[in-house]
């Protein structure tokens, strides 16, 4: 289909919806005023029921955990996806280097790069492991945390290149890691099953309101989760990473001196 | 007033499919995929918010303050962790494109056909 076909057939369907957005828009219920009574109720009673500050963790961990499930396995089928499709084309026969196109002059790094890298990876992955941590108490759990972890790996990248990285970040690692998480998870949500209770039951101790170990089960769940997070997230950074691996008959020199 | 929260969701939904539609470039068609997702979370954001309330973490305040809701808050989160998954997802996919086709441009694509 041509430009023009494309644009006037969007342009006449954005049109025909315009109308029903904003009819759908007037009808939602008022900005800022309270829509459910399910999120006010689990404010209202789950600081109590099992004594953590933070509700966005227990809706995710607790309350409604087993939709969390879900989302991880979700991730892990997203990661496995790409983890899969990358590889299966990469194919054998390439060295562990950077590939680099002939004649074009690599600059090393300079020395305060990798200082300013390495410190900042050390500390960024300390704070990913605070906010995995503090999940239950203060805004953050394994979700954001795992992220910031796997991105401290990147500093890593940065500041070491890419021989650095690959010693480093490794894939089987990062793949137990994330695998690791994701079971158990499914182990928290199983255990309760052989007592008869419901999946995902509460039957940890719950510790107490503001403390680092508050919320039972959702202390492990939400270690898993952090651990499954930045697995797949270290693993699918490092996917896209070996893609500039280069062909291994290629005569390259060393391009990571420094 | 009321109504501009969900005017931007619509407006983000809009300029990203604008940018699929015209999208010259796999790349690019999954930069305006992410804008497009990034309506959801203004919208669900928008139906969590009440005035004048707190952020649902009872640390600072006590619990019984009124706070946001934080089901939406939630979800949102889902979505964000979801969609990066999928976009790295979709972005492997489209490397794949670009080393069996040659060409990341969708127009330049045609319909693979059967190998006889």
């Amino acid at each position: 289909m041509s430009e023009r076909g494309r644009l006037a057939m969007l342009l006449a369907a954005l049109l025909l919806l315009a109308p029903v957005a904003w009819q759908v828009a007037l009808a939602l219920p008022a900005f800022g005023f309270p829509t459910s009574a399910y999120g006010q109720t689990i404010n209202a009673l789950v600081p109590h029921m099992r004594r953590v500050s933070n509700m966005v963790a227990a809706v995710n961990f607790d309350v409604r955990g087993f939709d969390t499930i879900g989302e991880e396995l979700m991730l892990l089928a997203a990661t496995t996806g790409a983890t899969v499709l990358l590889r299966g084309s990469r194919g054998e026969n390439i060295g562990d280097r950077a590939a680099r196109l002939p004649g074009r002059h690599l600059a090393g790094r300079a020395d305060g790069t990798v200082l300013v890298c390495r410190a900042a990876a050390i500390l960024l992955m300390l704070f990913g492991v605070y906010v995995v941590l503090h999940g239950t108490v203060t805004p953050g759990g394994g979700f954001q945390g795992g992220v910031i972890v796997a991105s401290s790996l990147l500093l890593v990248y940065l500041g070491e290149g890419y021989p650095a990285w690959r010693r480093i970040a490794r894939a089987p690692v990062l793949a137990l890691v994330e695998g690791l998480g994701a079971f158990a998870f499914v182990v928290a949500a199983a255990v309760p099953l052989a007592w008869g209770r419901p999946a995902l039951s509460n039957i940890l101790p719950l510790g107490t309101w503001k403390d680092l170990f508050s919320g039972g089960t959702m202390v492990v769940v939400n270690a898993a989760v952090g651990f499954a997070v930045a697995g797949s997230f270290g693993l699918i950074l490092g996917e896209f990473m070996e893609e500039t691996r280069g062909p291994e008959d290629e005569d390259m020199p060393d391009e990571e001196h420094r | 007033m009321n109504v501009l929260p969900w005017i931007v969701a619509a407006w983000l939904f809009g300029i990203g499919l604008y940018g699929i539609v015209t999208s010259r470039n796999y790349v690019h068609l999954i930069g305006c995929l992410s804008v497009c997702q990034s309506a959801t979370y203004v919208l669900l954001l928008g139906i969590g918010f009440v005035w004048g309330s707190k952020p649902p973490v009872f640390y600072d305040h006590p619990p019984g303050t009124p706070a946001v809701d934080p089901i939406l808050h939630a979800l949102v989160l889902t979505d964000i962790v979801v969609g990066a998954a999928v976009t790295a997802l979709l972005l492997a996919i489209a490397l794949q494109v670009q080393k069996r086709r040659g060409t990341i441009d969708p127009r330049r694509l045609r319909p693979m056909r059967d190998p006889e």
